[in-house]
């Protein structure tokens, strides 16, 4: 069981940070772009919606970087660290990580060049412009990536009661956990099959599959201590799912 | 004692050379190009942002057919007004909004990440993206929106949606009561990421200001 599959509900945590800002420091916003651009340039783009053809563009990635990976990386933190680090800074981590697990930048050359920055020695910011890969990066923001494809017949209609699965928990999930055992009302059945960015094994996810809106009274999932006067919806997929009264 | 919860004293200024170290490096071993980040950015602070939200919450309170249809499909009613080209793009793809009325508050929140709708409010503010936030939000919305200075009758029912599967969420705020004189643009002026996500209302500005 991961922490990080299980925030919804967790108490003791204090008042809200009220922030509205998306950045609270301007190096953060080179991360964001950064992943943005590995996003763009990921190679499970071939298989998009939008014919991206990344063969024809000049950058030396060749991985596959997507929403999933970022998330899986930071489910897989230490919760005190998960809880420690700004969101941010979690990104710096895991980003910054990947690029030296996958040899495109040298551990001990990034931290030299840190270093080096630390003590201000003035950066050469390096001048080699790459017009087709922003090319990529700009048409992949207006195109996305659509998870949509051609309609399945869905397992549940609109009124049925629906029991979420304990599925076995595994590296990345899209289960809330406080939702596993939990009984609710489909109120919304998704037009289409959805897709997700990797297959995510015993946890069920991946290939089409339809989306439903459910319906959860809250008193059935927090008890007594439930606030009055609320209803909590949440989009899942059919894996997660099963008949109401069907043995788990 | 555990020095976990320590920090450099030079916490920020370590990130931020990092940070630029690794951009540097990805630009010398060709992953990206010296432009790239910045175009990132440059999309997001001109094309794609609140302002965005903020002018179809203006129209949907001017016209009520364009608003039924903004509720019934929303990337379709979306696609309708001359928005800059992406609007169904990264994050956008499958939107939905869900309205504000006397009897019914929503608010949206991402217990496992932090899902947003770029194309309509932008990059998500850090209050979303807390984990204390996404931990209370969907157990005691009354409170938590108390900390955001925001109190619900408890009679108006709030309806909590955890954007977990592959829909991104907003809300439809309600229209402030005084401001029947103004225009659809001074309209947009007055709604806030906070007000389309569900932690505050649109309030009329007042008529002079501190």
């Amino acid at each position: 069981m991961k922490l990080q599959h299980n925030l919804g509900g967790i108490e003791n945590l204090g008042p809200v940070w009220t922030e509205t800002r998306p950045f609270v420091e301007e190096w953060e916003k080179r991360i964001f772009g950064i992943h943005v651009a590995m996003m763009a340039l990921s190679q499970t783009l071939v298989d998009a919606l939008p014919r991206y053809d990344l063969s024809k563009v000049p950058t030396t990635f060749r991985e596959d970087w997507t929403w999933g990976h970022l998330r899986m990386g930071a489910e897989a933190m230490n919760p005190f660290d998960y809880f420690k680090y700004r969101y941010f800074e979690k990104w710096l981590g895991g980003i910054s990580g990947f690029f030296v697990a996958k040899s495109y930048v040298n551990g001990a050359e990034l931290e030299a060049r840190t270093a080096d920055y630390l003590d201000g020695k003035a950066p050469q910011r390096p001048s080699k412009s790459l017009p087709e890969v922003d090319a990529q990066v700009l048409r992949y923001l207006r195109e996305g990536d659509s998870p949509k494809r051609g309609a399945l017949a869905p397992a549940f209609a609109v009124a049925d009661k629906v029991l979420v699965k304990d599925v076995k928990p595994v590296a990345h999930t899209r289960l809330p956990g406080y939702l596993r055992g939990k009984t609710g009302e489909v109120v919304h059945v998704y037009d289409g099959a959805y897709c997700y960015f990797f297959p995510t094994g015993p946890d069920g996810i991946g290939a089409p599959m339809p989306v439903y809106s459910v319906r959860f009274d809250p008193k059935e999932i927090w008890g007594d201590t439930a606030e009055a006067g609320a209803s909590l919806y949440a989009d899942l997929f059919e894996a997660y799912l099963l008949p109401e009264g069907e043995v788990r | 004692m555990n020095d976990r919860f320590n920090y450099s004293s030079s916490r920020e200024a370590e990130s931020a050379a990092k940070v630029q170290a690794l951009e540097d490096l990805l630009i010398e071993k060709g992953v990206i190009g010296a432009e790239t980040i910045d175009q990132v950015l440059g999309f997001f602070e001109t094309q794609m942002g609140p302002f965005n939200g903020a002018k179809l919450v203006a129209r949907a309170w001017l016209d009520p057919a364009f608003k039924q249809r903004l509720l019934q499909d929303t990337t379709a009613a979306i696609a309708e007004l001359p928005f800059p080209p992406g609007m169904a793009g990264a994050e956008g793809e499958h939107m939905k909004i869900v309205e504000n009325t006397p009897d019914v508050h929503n608010l949206i929140v991402c217990t496992l990440c932090s899902c947003y709708p770029w194309p309509t409010l932008g990059l998500p503010p850090y209050w979303y993206k807390d984990p204390t936030f996404r931990a209370r939000a969907v157990r005691e919305p009354r409170k938590v929106l108390e900390e955001f200075g925001l109190s619900i009758d408890p009679a108006v029912e709030i309806r909590i949606w955890d954007s977990s599967a592959q829909i991104r969420w907003f809300v439809l705020p309600e229209r402030p009561a005084g401001t029947d004189a103004l225009s659809e643009d001074e309209l947009a002026a007055l709604i806030t990421p906070e007000a389309m996500m569900g932690v505050a209302k649109v309030k009329a500005r007042a008529a002079t200001s501190p």
